[in-house]
């Protein structure tokens, strides 16, 4: 079952082409590692899957849909960016997710920010950075959606609270459900990935799972990616 | 989805709006008291203040003045600043995740930019209203509303609800494609990869010269082309503004499609969110 599929994708800017032609098929029930240096397409890939930019050429399918109502209903993306009005609560946030997404657990979100000791009655723009990231991820973790999008989702938290957030991924999403995490911070992360897709310059370079990295290379994701990005 | 979108909106914008009202009400309590404390006769025709009720009443006057010119302008720019910054900075990332379509976003929009502004005015005449109290008498005010009525019928042959609901389908009309034409503008900005505010600012004054100079052109096109003497003879001076009004109409209704359409297209097909 695929529940993400890109056929001859490309994406340009004016001149600049950030995707050219990538071909890729993600399967439901995967963790998937988007993992490239900076500038190399990750952010335009799940930007064209949530439905944030249109193609230039070729097409990109959720579960047999171009991106839409439908899709994004069934989509949680986490932007590289907080994108939280500073002048909401937590709650009114909450409750802003609650309205526009059938499928956000309330509960959820709330146990998790009691977790990480965050309160909901606090103003965003009071909140720390990292916190409202927290704040973000909490939310597009709180609902059951079938494919998640993660750009950059532990960037600017402290490492303790990057093992709950990995925590949070892995015990929260559905089984059907794919995750895919877009990072430059692979040692962090590896440990949760099934499959790796690794981008440069706005192509596809390899597609593999972990495991046959670690067969076929005798080698960590981490010390892969060094290698193949060397400078 | 739409109804939730302007719920939202509404609650978003409302923070704004309903001090700003409550603040308008409290001036204009304020102002109406020095009023009738300072200057009992001011609506008469032989004022006598002394100096001081002057001055307070020169200084509540201005306050008022100030803050009702200071509503008005943050009802635009609010209108303004809702789409831009709610669309196409950071929290757009939201807004377009969301699973609702292109219009909808537009439309909610649009819709409560519409509503403050018909309340901002509402707010204005209920003011105005609190602060000529006790100058006029209500049964003299229904007494020239209804000998107005009369006096139309009987000069014009026609109701002047007639007129009236035309003049207010044309301000509602005007109102709405001048918000679209910001909202067009805005959108326009957006296909460049730097400075859109800028480029923004750029495209509404481009579109507003282009549009003067082609109501320019009908304007001294037809009466050359077309003998008007023929088509406005036998009409008389109300027909004819009824033409002009109508028209007016009609023509921003197109501009209102255009900018739409235009506003749509570029969300939809060209967002590229910075």
């Amino acid at each position: 079952m695929i529940i993400l599929s890109a056929k001859n994708l490309t994406k340009s800017f004016g001149k600049k082409i950030a995707l050219s032609n990538v071909n890729v098929e993600i399967p439901r029930g995967r963790i998937i590692g988007l993992l490239g240096p900076n500038g190399s397409g990750k952010s335009t890939f799940l930007k064209l899957a949530t439905g944030l930019l249109v193609p230039t050429e070729g097409e990109i399918t959720i579960d047999g849909a171009i991106p839409g109502v439908e899709t994004k209903a069934k989509t949680s993306y986490l932007a590289e960016r907080t994108y939280l009005n500073g002048w909401m609560r937590a709650e009114d946030i909450i409750a802003f997710f609650e309205d526009f997404y059938e499928d956000f657990n309330r509960i959820k979100a709330e146990n998790m920010l009691k977790e990480l000791n965050i309160n909901p009655s606090d103003r965003l723009k009071t909140m720390s950075k990292g916190t409202k990231e927290k704040v973000q991820l909490i939310l597009i973790m709180s609902r059951s959606a079938e494919l998640y999008l993660l750009d950059e989702p532990i960037g600017g938290v402290d490492p303790a609270a990057r093992d709950y957030i990995l925590n949070t991924i892995i015990t929260n999403y559905k089984e059907n459900a794919s995750v895919i995490i877009s990072t430059h911070l692979i040692a962090d992360i590896e440990q949760v990935l099934d499959d790796i897709v690794f981008i440069s310059k706005g192509e596809i370079t390899m597609t593999s799972t972990v495991d046959e990295i670690r067969e076929k290379y005798n080698k960590s994701v981490d010390g892969l990616f060094r290698e193949v990005f060397k400078c | 989805m739409l109804g939730k979108l302007f719920k939202h909106e509404v609650k978003a914008t409302g923070r704004t709006f309903l001090p700003m009202y409550g603040a308008l009400l409290i001036l204009t309590i304020f102002t109406k008291l020095a009023l009738t404390i300072g200057a009992p006769d001011f609506f008469t025709d032989d004022i006598a203040t002394g100096p001081v009720a002057e001055v307070i009443l020169g200084i509540t006057f201005t306050l008022y003045v100030i803050f009702i010119t200071a509503l008005c302008v943050m009802t635009f720019v609010v209108i303004i600043q809702r789409f831009y910054k709610n669309l196409f900075t950071d929290e757009g990332y939201l807004m377009f995740s969301l699973p609702v379509k292109t219009w909808e976003l537009i439309l909610s929009k649009l819709l409560v930019g519409l509503m403050w502004s018909v309340v901002c005015c509402l707010m204005l005449v209920i003011s105005i209203f609190i602060l000529s109290l006790g100058s006029f008498s209500m049964m003299e005010v229904v007494q020239d509303i209804n000998m107005a009525y009369t006096d139309f019928y009987t000069q014009f042959g026609m109701s002047l609800n007639i007129i009236l609901f035309e003049l207010f389908l044309c301000m509602l009309v005007s109102a709405i494609s001048s918000i679209l034409l910001i909202y067009a503008s805005i959108a326009i900005g957006q296909l460049f990869n730097q400075h859109r505010v800028l480029a923004s600012f750029g495209a509404y004054i481009v579109i507003t010269i282009v549009l003067q100079i082609i109501v320019s052109i009908i304007l001294v096109a037809v009466p050359l082309l077309a003998n008007l003497d023929i088509l406005f003879s036998g009409i008389d001076g109300i027909k004819a503004a009824q033409w002009l009004i109508n028209g007016t109409t009609l023509i921003n209704l197109v501009l209102c499609v255009i900018f739409y359409f235009c506003t749509q297209y570029i969300m939809e097909k060209h967002l590229n969110l910075e």
